[in-house]
């Protein structure tokens, strides 16, 4: 029996590491092992061993079952791997480009506007929003505009028509017109009208003028503003705001000033310049940037907020003309064609 | 507006740079758009020669030789010219070898067509002074030979061009400017000193040359002064007020004209002066126009007017637009020898008003649109009269006539110390403040101690009657931190106290679909608001287009506020595709509006197209994307703001597709709901009409803003099996045109009454169309994976096969769809 336990064994021992495919595997498998495998055969003829034997022949015909059951294992696996070695085909050419679309782009104009709020953000602004369509009221009246101001005209702001009903966008007054805001300071005062002081925003938007497109002007573009309403609030801190904006945005070592300037609802009035020497396209100390001051007595009253007691800031500029300085981009038209070989510079 | 620097030291000695001069100004709150001088500059080897010999150049016809004196440092140089308004005896200006003109010019020995050159006669453009190229700058008074160039030149003068904020017309006029200087560089402002002050006792009476002047329209004219002059000569004005006009822009005509605008130059009052023989009636008239009255202005056009403008008139006929433009008629001429001096305020909003509609303005209407100071009407005339005196001769005559004007000015502000410190945040000692207070000429008329004895004092402070502009304590904030200088505001760190509030939700919005989108590699673009009329008809009834219509559009392709962003995208993708580039991925999130019952609302938007990438060459390429592409990305826009799109009763929008093509293209949604979500095809066409190649995927999902989630609400977990599933097939033939969703939904509510409440239906979820052998011609097979699990135990097959049975017969007992095995 232990003789032809060990033939069967070497037998398979030179068989199975040849075998290369799984039917072949299984019948092999089953000439051993199988219900008349040799094997199988071998266990059966158990009963005709003398029962004193008995006990070592089993031990015996155990071991090569457990040998026998290793090499099988082995020989399966070896067949899987080469199985999934097969499915791969040839090794890959990594220097072939990869197919797939993209990646994809931000607009350089959300990623200005994206980046100065997150500046704002860090200092408490929270970002506002607010209807593109507005009313007089909300765009001029309670801005401190008086009715017969050039901005207001027909020439230089859009309007719709007296008919026109807007279902979303509230009227303060009745019997006022509806427009196209010019600014997004309409945001600030809904803001106001809708809770107390103490209050800090920023509202980005789009904003519309009635203009001839060229490299600077476009029919619509964006601006940025910043709002803040608390007790105590001084030009100083405007200044430092100002201050703290530009040299996160540009780095440290840029500088602002304030030009005392005119608006109707910020008094003082400020132009800002910052130093923009490393800027690309820039050559001059000083570049205008945008316009600030402290928000108007008379606007405060306009929202029922005291004067007496609260004083604030008011902060605005435009995004395209931020994104042109610090891309150095010349015309303000190619931000509205997003001609995929712009969009693809600011990735 | 144009300010001369020489004018300007005639009330305030300026010492100052020019550097420092523009600087002041700058601070001071008025923007230096240029400085430009008329001074000669510094250039080294540039002197006065003087032409000696011109003779013609041998080689060209154009050219001559001339030989010209430079002085005992230089003596006599050969020089070729090109000029023609030389010759022997003009001095003139010399670069010498060495020299270098604006430009980076370097002048060298040279040889023209073989002729030796030592230098270079200039003309005013080569050495930078402006001006023609035609012909050599030839020296007046004979200047010494070898005088270098800034030396023989007259100092020249230094203009600063201002742009002067509307709330400050008392800065429109060179007076005005001096006082800010005078204030800030703290020096004493001279006015001038008027010798006529309005004393007629010596003056004939000559009633015949004005015998009335009537103001029928005080409101519109609150106060009007005439002056007559009698026995002037016109002609041409002297040379130093030609200068002064010059070098601010204006052309000099005559005398008298030019004393008119050398004194609002000067003072910021306009004025205006008739011929007193072409007064028809010797009457003055300030009234209302007739509505059709005609005039024909100095600029030579008729112009209408209408019954709310203001007109100066004789007798019979307009003779001037008030305050904005004379008539032709009426006006000084060469002849002239009697005048009428008008010295008079308008109420700016008539100005303004008549000048907008006629769209015609002037200096004159420029200053009185923002505001001329009526206290000073009479002090202008007095100077005006002084000038024309001493420039055309003649002399003052009676009477002279003054309607209106007598509301006395007085204004105060009360401010203290303590205010102005608060609003700026740091301390300017009261002592600058009182000084930036008395150097703008304001009065203090008290100073008073504040009820806290450490705190700064109260002033009461007396406005002059030419700054209407201040009269809040806040104004007057403003004017100290002037005086005091922006750039002294001391540096600060941001105070930013915790203000607790969320971003917009609509911000927050457009930043989660473009995150969304850009992930999936598209392109984020920005596009006009505003669409032209043909294009919105495409996309909405002609109803609702027309109320997106604007009042006024500026131009033709801008009329309309946009229902949708796929329109922008499209013009994109077409300009992509025209330039060769290709653009298969497109995004926009903004603002669109949408109509609903005669309604407008302003909705949060984004959308997408997936086009053919035309141009685009790939050594591989990926599986196209088709509606369900479109659809996957609208539905997970939509879960973005909150709102469940795939499962949404889905059909096509009322018939009314517009851009889309029907039948691949769907709307789900209402805005009337608060939301609507369009994918699909784009309509075949409409894209090839505009001109794009490929056809082109779309997705829009708008919402209105109030609907937007405030804030994320966090999810609550729900609790899942760890039990086996058992899974069960199920394929069932249904008529082509029922929708895959009814039928799903039909399974699984069925399957889930079929288990009796027993285990739970976990999952039914679509895995196959079938359409072919096995199935009849109009029906489609669909095939679900149905997932039965139960939280408490492992299934047994027979307990699922029975509930997997009682489904299939109750389908096909209440439905009449066959089961296909």
């Amino acid at each position: 029996m232990q003789d032809q336990l060990t033939a069967l064994l070497a037998k398979a021992a030179a068989e199975l590491p040849a075998i290369a495919s799984r039917p072949d595997f299984e019948s092999a498998k089953a000439r051993y092992v199988g219900p008349n495998g040799e094997l199988t055969a071998l266990m059966k003829q158990m009963g005709t061993v003398p029962k004193e034997q008995r006990p070592a022949v089993g031990k015996l015909i155990n071991e090569a079952k457990g040998r026998l059951q290793a090499q099988l294992d082995a020989a399966l696996a070896r067949i899987a791997d080469a199985e999934l070695a097969a499915q791969l085909g040839p090794p890959v050419d990594a220097s072939l480009p990869a197919t797939d679309a993209g990646p994809g782009t931000r607009h350089p104009l959300t990623q200005v506007r994206e980046e100065m709020c997150r500046i704002l953000r860090k200092v408490g602004f929270a970002v506002a929003d607010g209807p593109e369509v507005e009313s007089e009221y909300y765009c001029f009246d309670a801005l401190n505009t008086p009715i017969d101001h050039p901005a207001r005209d027909e020439k230089d702001t859009f309007y719709f028509p007296t008919t026109a009903r807007f279902g979303n966008i509230s009227k303060k007054v009745a019997g006022e017109k509806y427009l196209l805001r010019t600014h997004t300071s309409s945001v600030q005062i809904r803001t106001m009208l809708k809770g107390p002081p103490p209050i800090r925003i920023v509202s980005p938007g789009r904003v519309y003028r009635r203009d001839t497109t060229d490299a600077t002007h476009s029919a619509n573009f964006h601006q940025l503003e910043c709002l803040y309403v608390d007790r105590n609030v001084t030009v100083r801190d405007l200044k430092a705001l100002l201050d703290y904006i530009f040299a996160s945005l540009l780095g440290p070592e840029t500088k602002t000033r304030f030009r005392p300037h005119y608006f109707g609802y910020t008094e003082p009035s400020f132009e800002v310049d910052l130093t923009a020497s490393h800027l690309p396209k820039v050559n001059k100390p000083w570049i205008e940037i945008g316009g600030c001051g402290m928000v108007d007595p008379s606007v405060f009253e306009a929202v029922g907020y005291d004067p007496e007691i609260w004083t604030g800031y008011a902060f605005g500029m435009g995004l395209e003309r931020l994104a042109m300085l610090l891309y150095g981009i010349d015309d303000i038209r190619y931000f509205y064609q997003n001609d995929l070989r712009f969009l693809k510079q600011f990735a | 507006m144009k300010i001369s620097l020489n004018w300007l030291r005639d009330y305030v000695q300026l010492d100052a740079s020019v550097d420092e001069i523009a600087r002041a100004i700058t601070f001071l709150g008025f923007e230096v758009e240029a400085v430009v001088s008329t001074a000669a500059p510094r250039l080294e080897h540039v002197v006065v020669g003087e032409i000696l010999t011109r003779a013609r150049h041998p080689n060209a016809d154009k050219l001559s030789v001339c030989t010209v004196d430079v002085g005992p440092a230089g003596g006599v140089k050969t020089i070729v010219c090109g000029a023609t308004n030389c010759d022997a005896g003009n001095r003139v200006l010399v670069a010498l070898p060495g020299a270098v003109l604006p430009g980076n010019f370097a002048i060298k020995l040279s040889k023209i067509r073989g002729q030796e050159s030592q230098g270079m006669m200039c003309s005013p453009d080569e050495i930078g002074m402006g001006g023609e190229h035609s012909g050599l700058l030839l020296l007046e008074g004979r200047p010494a030979l070898g005088t270098p160039i800034h030396e023989a030149l007259p100092p020249g003068d230094t203009v600063f061009d201002l742009e002067i904020t509307p709330n400050r017309p008392d800065c429109l006029c060179h007076l005005g400017i001096a006082r800010e200087l005078a204030a800030w560089f703290k020096l004493p402002l001279v006015y001038p000193q008027e010798k006529f002050r309005g004393d007629l006792s010596e003056a004939p009476a000559l009633p015949g040359l004005l015998a009335g002047v009537r103001v029928d329209s005080p409101e519109d004219c609150p106060l009007y002064t005439a002056h007559l002059i009698t026995g002037v000569k016109i002609g041409p004005s002297p040379s130093w007020m030609q200068e002064r006009l010059k070098a601010v822009g204006l052309r000099p005509i005559n005398n008298v004209v030019d004393v008119g605008n050398y004194v609002m130059l000067e003072t910021g009052q306009p004025l205006h002066a008739f011929d007193a023989r072409r007064l028809g009636g010797n009457q003055i008239i300030v009234r209302r126009a007739a509505d059709g009255e005609k005039i024909t202005t100095l600029d030579g056009k008729e112009r209408t007017l209408n019954g709310r403008m203001l007109v100066i008139a004789d007798a019979q006929r307009p003779v001037v637009i008030a305050g904005i433009m004379g008539g032709e008629n009426s006006g000084v001429a060469d002849d002239t020898t009697d005048l009428v001096l008008e010295c008079a305020i308008f109420r700016r909003q008539s100005i303004r008003g008549t000048s907008r509609q006629l769209g015609l303005g002037s200096d004159s209407s420029y200053r009185y649109e923002r505001g001329v100071d009526p206290h000073g009407t009479l002090e202008a005339a007095y100077r005006a009269i002084d000038l024309i005196l001493e420039t055309a001769g003649g002399r003052v005559a009676g009477p002279a006539y003054r309607l209106g004007g007598d509301v006395p000015w007085q204004r105060e502000i009360v401010v203290t110390h303590d205010y102005i410190t608060e609003r700026l945040g740091f301390d300017i000692p009261a002592a600058e403040m009182r000084a930036a207070f008395e150097a703008l000429e304001f009065t203090i008329t008290r100073e008073e101690p504040t009820v806290h004895p450490a705190r700064g004092p109260a002033w009461t402070v007396g406005i002059p009657s030419w700054r209407d502009d201040l009269d809040r304590p806040i104004d007057l904030v403003e004017e100290v931190l002037r005086l005091y200088g922006t750039e002294r505001i001391p540096p600060a760190v941001v105070q930013a106290p915790g203000l607790v509030a969320d971003d917009d939700p609509v911000v927050n919005f457009n930043r989660r679909v473009t995150e969304y989108l850009v992930g999936h590699d598209f392109h984020e673009c920005v596009t006009y608001t505003l669409r032209p009329a043909r294009e919105v008809a495409t996309w909405v009834s002609q109803a609702a287009a027309q109320e997106l219509a604007l009042a006024n559009p500026f131009v033709e392709d801008q009329t309309h506020l946009r229902p949708t962003l796929i329109t922008g995208l499209l013009e994109t993708l077409k300009l992509n595709q025209s330039r060769g580039v290709a653009a298969a991925r497109l995004c926009e999130s903004g603002r669109v509006f949408m109509e609903h019952n005669g309604q407008i609302l302003e909705c949060a938007a984004v959308a997408f197209l997936l086009a053919e990438p035309v141009g685009e060459r790939v050594w591989r390429r990926r599986e196209a994307p088709d509606f369900y592409t479109a659809k996957h990305h609208v539905c997970a826009l939509a879960a973005l703001a909150g709102v469940e799109v795939a499962n949404a009763a889905a059909a096509p929008a009322s018939g009314a597709y517009f851009g889309w093509q029907e039948g691949h293209a769907i709307a789900v949604g209402g805005i009337e709901g608060g939301w609507v979500a369009r994918f699909g095809l784009l309509n075949l066409a409409m894209v090839r009409a505009l001109g794009i190649e490929g056809r082109v995927l779309g997705g829009i999902f708008a919402i209105l803003p109030e609907k937007l989630p405030a804030a994320a609400v966090p999810p609550r977990f729900k609790d899942f099996s760890l039990f086996p599933a058992a899974l069960r097939d199920l394929a069932v033939v249904v008529a082509e045109d029922r929708p895959a969703l009814e039928v799903q939904r039909r399974v699984a509510q069925t399957a889930r009454t079929a288990t009796a409440g027993a285990f739970a239906v976990e999952n039914v979820a679509l895995f196959d169309v079938y359409r072919g052998a096995g199935v009849p011609e109009g029906s489609k097979s669909l095939a679900f994976s149905l997932v039965y699990r139960s939280p408490a135990r492992t299934l047994t097959d027979d307990e699922v096969n029975a509930a997997f049975q009682r489904l299939q017969d109750e389908l096909v007992k209440t439905t009449g769809w066959q089961i296909r095995k």
